[in-house]
């Protein structure tokens, strides 16, 4: 009798997500439970599988991918689906006007799903509970949706808004991990620094401590980190010197938890996803790791009367940092064509620039934003200008991947340990 | 013992016959056992099932894409490695869900005993000397019920903030603010204030049904309040105690929401650990491990409670 690790090999990529998240995510229906009972490799697959289990090439700055099309885009004289338009999205990444002026534009409904984490939609996606026309997924997981047959490929000639309004860095040839933009275009960026409240730390203090103000004992039990592994351990094996933010290395990784342990041992930081935006502007913390977006939406929540020039950002002057962005994929939804029409609402200019600055605070890469209009029209005081991001940003900073299974693994472990409390 | 029992058994099978025989009525053979059904489907359903999955969890495997768990149904190929490697965690190495295993035994036990002494007395004054306060006294301790149990967390941790109202108050006899967040005596106050109207309800219910007759003997044998507090009230109200004390730390070892809210990682109990790992790509497997571990930790005074409601019910 074969070993199932070896069985499952058989199975095909849509037919092994079905079954395994499905019944993870919920009580398991009887259907389920029967079709899971069945040998492995003799259920239908669903369609669509690539049945691939081979080593994916992983995307990295230095080894760009052009991922492969698995069909032919949908042709530009499409006819605009109506009816209703499923967007799944991050909770609080939308400006809701933004949704109704274009319901109100194509006469549809747009029907908003959100999820809290990365884990959690893709494993409704791929379950098939959650049936999406457009999801927001980050850049590590756009191959395997692609592999797994899950999104399709665009048709640029209905997204004109991508050629015509974002930055030539990220147009020609496209991000590392989908050269040419073939199932993504990006949402928003984002650089990931030092957030502190400039009434109890100085300027000039911060920038000559950068990441070693989470370790200044003058602010102890007033430090947050973010619940986040990738950017926890990320930042950490910055500050430690080693600019593999992808890495593989166990030494590395280990003397990065050691660094985040000692932090939480010697000024009891707490690690929330919520201290940048909501608890820094309350005054509960004093420093906190921060992604730009949040410390630049963070002004809503400061207390009545104090000033928005409170709020500090630092962020390596050499720009090299966590950089990242988020981006919009469509996938095997009903109505392809209104969803293409999406993307390209959300690239325009206009809306882009509401969403940005009237609620989401996350910045999209668009030509026209530039951080003196954004100080000079009072969207981001100039203490945070340091959160404002620009091309060379994707040039010099250090962008996040798709990390092997192992060196997963061992950030996992690690991770587990910081908190269980080391 | 086995040929009595057999005898009552008789005894009640030839009361139940000629009970149905003066009705007129005669049942047949299935109708009694029939009444069974729903109980053995809700278990079916919504016991044995889920936890069928969970086992599949623990000892299955991942999706090599994506890494989302992948339950193995078929005992022939499960992989017991996770398992293994969830379980050294405890005792080999760096044993990092050692620590979190310790603060769950400490807090739990102590919030439970918490709960006992403070639940005793309500419950204990609730029944025997509220007289007619009685009925709204009752309604008042489920009143906690009417509004989420997370909401309420969410206004304890406001107030305890550090510039809260909890601050503020102590700072008018002269006490230094304190940083009340992430403290173990926070995680294991909101315990006791999650959990301490499961305590008062069936110690109630047990002290309400004891007979007065048998604490004026009691006196009347010469015994002191005291003492028939010590030789009759709270004899008879173990088996209150016992599911007391079983309903309120059986849900507080799976609770993560209060050390969520009011903790931080250095006060993570055994809760954190499965959420954390629910949480996590690739870790499914993980947290299937820790919930089979967890259950055979909780079996312990399961048992222990089964024993003893068997022992003073005089069932062998």
């Amino acid at each position: 009798m074969s070993h199932p690790r070896e069985r499952r090999a058989h199975l095909s990529r849509r037919d092994f997500l079905r079954r395994g998240a499905g019944a993870a995510v919920a009580l398991p229906s009887m259907s389920a439970i029967l079709a899971a009972c069945s040998k492995p490799g003799t259920t239908g697959s669903g369609g669509g599988g690539t049945g691939s289990t081979g080593e994916r090439v992983l995307a990295r700055p230095d080894n760009p991918v052009t991922l492969p099309m698995t069909r032919e885009p949908i042709p530009t004289d499409t006819p605009i689906e109506g009816g209703t338009l499923r967007v799944y999205n991050w909770d609080a990444y939308f400006y809701k006007k933004v949704l109704r002026e274009f319901e109100d534009e194509y006469g549809v409904t747009v029907e908003w799903t959100t999820f809290n984490n990365m884990e959690e939609g893709i494993q409704k996606l791929a379950a098939g509970q959650i049936e999406a026309d457009v999801f927001f997924p980050t850049t590590d997981y756009i191959g395997r949706l692609v592999e797994a047959d899950l999104v399709q490929p665009l048709n640029h000639e209905l997204i004109p808004n991508l050629e015509a309004n974002y930055w030539p860095v990220f147009s020609d040839p496209g991000p590392f991990y989908d050269l040419g933009w073939r199932y993504s275009v990006p949402y928003v960026i984002y650089t990931t620094g030092v957030s502190y409240r400039r009434d109890r730390v100085d300027d000039a203090a911060a920038a000559q401590a950068g990441y070693d103000l989470f370790f200044d004992p003058a602010f102890q039990d007033a430090v947050s980190y973010y619940d986040s592994y990738r950017d926890a351990i990320g930042m950490m094996l910055l500050r430690n010197g080693d600019t593999d933010v992808n890495s593989d290395d166990p030494a590395a990784i280990t003397a990065a938890k050691d660094a985040i342990l000692q932090m939480i041992d010697q000024n009891d930081a707490r690690l929330t996803i919520n201290g940048t935006y909501a608890k820094l502007p309350e005054g509960e913390f004093t420093v906190s790791q921060a992604w730009s977006g949040d410390i630049v939406g963070a002004k809503w929540y400061l207390p009545r009367g104090t000033a928005e020039d409170v709020l500090g950002y630092w962020y390596p002057p050499d720009k090299k940092g966590l950089v990242g962005n988020d981006t919009i994929v469509i996938t095997n939804g009903p109505s392809p064509r209104l969803a293409h029409e999406f993307v390209n609402w959300m690239l325009d200019e206009h809306y882009g620039y509401i969403n940005f600055t009237q609620y989401n605070g996350y910045q999209p890469p668009m030509t026209s934003i530039v951080p003196e209009r954004l100080v000079d029209e009072g969207i981001v005081p100039e203490s945070l200008s340091a959160a404002v991001l620009g091309e060379e940003n994707f040039t010099l900073g250090y962008l996040q991947g798709e990390l092997s299974a192992e060196a997963d693994g061992l950030w996992l472990d690690a991770w587990s340990e910081i908190q269980a409390g080391g | 013992m086995a040929s009595g029992t057999g005898a009552a058994t008789r005894r009640s099978r030839r009361g139940r016959s000629s009970e149905s025989a003066r009705s007129g009525v005669r049942y047949p053979g299935w109708y009694w056992p029939s009444f069974t059904l729903p109980g053995v489907l809700w278990l079916v359903l919504f016991f044995l099932l889920p936890f069928y999955v969970v086992v599949s969890l623990a000892f299955g495997t991942v999706d090599p894409l994506f890494r989302l768990p992948l339950p193995v149904y078929q005992p022939w190929w499960w992989s017991f490695d996770t398992f293994a490697t969830t379980l050294e965690k405890f005792y080999a190495g760096d044993r990092i869900y050692l620590d979190p295993l310790i603060r769950t035994l400490l807090y739990v036990g102590t919030a439970s005993l918490i709960c006992l002494v403070l639940g005793y007395a309500i419950a204990y004054y609730t029944a025997r000397r509220a007289g007619k306060w009685k009925g709204p006294i009752l309604v008042l301790l489920i009143s906690p019920f009417w509004i989420s149990y997370l909401m309420r967390i969410y206004a304890w941790q406001s107030l305890l903030q550090p510039d809260g109202y909890i601050n503020d108050a102590i700072g008018v006899f002269g006490v230094a603010s304190t940083v009340w967040i992430g403290e173990p005596i926070t995680v294991i106050l909101g315990l006791v204030y999650g959990y301490i109207p499961f305590m008062i309800l069936p110690l109630f219910g047990f002290l309400d049904r004891i007979d007065q007759n048998l604490l004026e003997a009691g006196r009347d044998l010469g015994a002191g309040s005291l003492q028939t507090f010590r030789r009759v009230t709270l004899p008879l109200s173990k088996p209150g105690i016992l599911a007391g004390l079983v309903i309120v730390s059986l849900p507080m070892f799976g609770d993560y929401y209060t050390n969520d809210l009011l903790g931080s990682t250095q006060t993570s109990i055994y809760g954190n650990l499965i959420d954390d790992a629910v949480g996590q790509a690739g870790q499914g497997p993980e947290a299937g491990s820790l919930v089979l571990i967890l259950i055979v930790i909780v079996m312990i005074p399961m048992l222990y409670y089964l024993r003893a409601t068997r022992r003073s019910t005089g069932m062998t």
